[in-house]
């Protein structure tokens, strides 16, 4: 009874507004309903001329700036000297040698550290022992970073192309080992009904249905596997340059920081910015498009 | 098309043989203690775990491999006590962490400040864009020797050397981010009013809580192998010219430092301490610190299943 009246109480401590009438708007006047939008408008609502001009805008700041301040050349290089040391190196054959030496390990590492990681999935897809040795395996070799087996493995292969293939794996391979696990643990149940309403079993289950649907994780696998091996093999080689002299972009960034060459250093660093754009949005980016974008996974 | 519809096909009909009875097996029953040990997911990881050590140390006990290849577990558990008690291992621990705490603290303002820009105009979003993908395929570890020659070898450099590591996945990660947050989201913000600042803290930071959280995660990835990287590469070039870090003492640099540094004195079994010194910091940063981050924001706000 108590509890109504309280209620009643509130509700009749409304208070009323008085109504007021808002005064006469003006009529609009200079509105462009509809124009032509002026040729700046224009040019300037495409998005690669908007891009591209910041990037010219950074280029000429660097150059001006190192050219105003009278940067010492050795600490700074201005940005036609790396342009034009970038330009010599290309033609004179030495960058493209750097180049495959770095891609060739690269992909000798990447490869055999996909294949690794296939071999150890199909074990852990088919058996609850081979999947609980995946996930001890990936939570403990996961956070390590694979540059610091590096030490390790120039004293068990010694200086040269072995130890390097060597932290390329151990870096491919469980990212992408973790990534596709995850997947193929979210794979829907109808899914792999139909798989084995079909009599598919090991190998061809896996590949008929795990890896087609998912798919997703496993190219994101494939990313992060890329991009921690491309940051390692750089960084190894580095440390490779600090020990010993063997190499590719990596170690050439190293020797010619050490003599004072800045020019080729930034030479390389624009190279190694090239290679990353081009793996990332040409080689990933059409994987992407003709297979998650085609089955409509991806928007 | 009309020959195929006035013709179907008739099978023939067939008996199937006899089906024998089936066997009823157990449609209930108590597990067994063996079954039911392993199915708790902890034992089974475990004795895999012990399983690994035990052929670890008996493969270097059989095979008489040389302890300075490879040393045995129990080696190694030494080198670890020894080392994390009298050797002042956690000195290196907190010298590493120390710098990366203080790269990723100024690394993520930085990613802050350009991100608000990128929010607030376009010519700041078309920037931040274009620095991103430039600079994000590019190895922060390749910097590093520019970075000793503008700040010389030290602190400085590799602290440079993280931020270039960690702006960029964290700024890429948190504008696609924002960009995806919804438009109802952000009509409710306008409709109360928010703008600037407010608007980012109070509706598109919560709304892009997910990719923020990755973008920090793989930002964390990232710094963290740099930093191993870097330590080696200082320690490569101390050795190369005997320079000024080795001076300082055995406990000057941090956990790569020490990895090198062992490595170069040929003591095997504290090379695989400092290793496992390096998982540990990454699992416990991995699974303590980010989990409970996450346990606390984007699960309890129901933005994550499971």
């Amino acid at each position: 009874m108590g509890h109504a009246s309280r209620v009643t109480d509130q509700v009749t401590e409304i208070t009323i507004r008085p109504e007021f009438e808002v005064s006469a708007l003006e009529t609009a006047t200079d509105v462009d309903v509809e124009r032509r939008l002026s040729l700046f408008e224009r040019i300037s609502n495409i998005n690669a001329i908007r891009k591209l001009s910041i990037l010219l805008g950074l280029v000429v700041l660097w150059e001006a700036y190192t050219r105003i301040v009278d940067v010492e050349p050795l600490l700074f290089p201005t940005f036609s000297d790396s342009a034009f040391v970038l330009w010599e190196t290309l033609l004179s054959g030495l960058m493209l040698e750097k180049i495959w030496v770095t891609l060739y390990v690269l992909t000798l590492g990447y490869v055999a550290g996909v294949f690794l990681a296939a071999a150890l999935l199909v074990f852990a897809v088919m058996s609850r022992i081979g999947s609980d040795f995946l996930s001890t395996m990936t939570a403990m070799f996961q956070p390590l970073p694979a540059i610091s087996l590096l030490p390790l493995a120039m004293l068990w292969f010694g200086l040269g192309v072995p130890s390097l293939v060597f932290v390329t794996i151990h870096s491919v391979l469980w990212a992408v080992a973790l990534s596709t696990h995850t997947g193929f643990m979210s794979v829907s149940e109808t899914l792999r009904m139909v798989g084995r309403n079909y009599g598919l079993r090991g190998v061809p289950y896996v590949f008929m249905i795990l890896v087609p649907a998912a798919f997703s994780s496993i190219l994101t696998g494939l990313k992060v596997g890329w991009a921690f091996a491309w940051r390692t093999l750089i960084g190894a080689e580095l440390v490779f340059g600090a020990a010993s002299g063997e190499g590719g972009l990596g170690w050439m960034i190293f020797e010619k920081g050490d003599n004072l060459e800045t020019p080729y250093v930034f030479a390389a660093l624009f190279t190694v910015i090239i290679i990353g754009l081009l793996v990332e949005n040409i080689i990933f980016r059409n994987v992407e498009i003709s297979t998650i974008q085609k089955w409509g996974m991806q928007r | 098309m009309s020959d195929h519809t006035n013709q179907p096909y008739f099978r023939e009909e067939f008996e199937g043989d006899e089906i024998g009875e089936a066997v009823i097996g157990d449609i209930e029953r108590r597990l067994s203690v063996w079954e039911r040990v392993s199915n708790i997911d902890a034992v089974r990881k475990l004795s895999v775990l012990v399983t690994l050590i035990v052929a670890w140390e008996l493969y270097t006990r059989i095979s008489d491999i040389n302890e300075l290849m490879f040393p045995t577990f129990s080696a190694t558990g030494a080198a670890l006590f020894s080392a994390v008690f009298y050797e002042g291992l956690l000195t290196n621990v907190w010298n590493s962490l120390s710098l990366l705490v203080m790269g990723y603290g100024i690394g993520i303002g930085i990613a802050a400040v350009l991100v608000v820009f990128g929010v607030w105009t376009r010519f700041g979003s078309d920037v931040l864009t274009t620095l991103t993908a430039m600079l994000n395929p590019l190895p922060a570890i390749a910097l590093l020797p520019m970075a000793m020659l503008w700040f010389g070898l030290g602190p400085a450099a590799i602290v440079f050397t993280l931020l270039h590591s960690i702006i960029w996945p964290v700024a890429l990660n948190t504008h696609a981010g924002f960009m995806g947050v919804s438009e109802t989201q952000r009509m409710v913000g306008r409709n109360y009013g928010l703008k600037g600042l407010p608007y980012i803290y109070k509706i598109l930071i919560p709304a892009a809580f997910p990719s923020i959280l990755t973008g920090l995660r793989i930002g964390w990835a990232f710094a963290w192998r740099t930093l191993i990287a870097a330590e080696l590469v200082f320690g490569g070039q101390v050795a190369d010219t005997s320079g000024q870090l080795g001076a300082e003492g055995a406990n000057a640099g941090g956990l790569g430092w020490m990895i090198f540094e062992n490595l170069m004195e040929n003591q095997t079994p504290y090379v695989f301490a400092g290793l496992f010194a390096v998982i540990l910091v990454g699992i416990i940063l991995e699974n303590g610190f980010f989990r409970a981050i996450e346990d606390r924001t984007i699960r309890r706000w129901g933005m994550q299943v499971a």
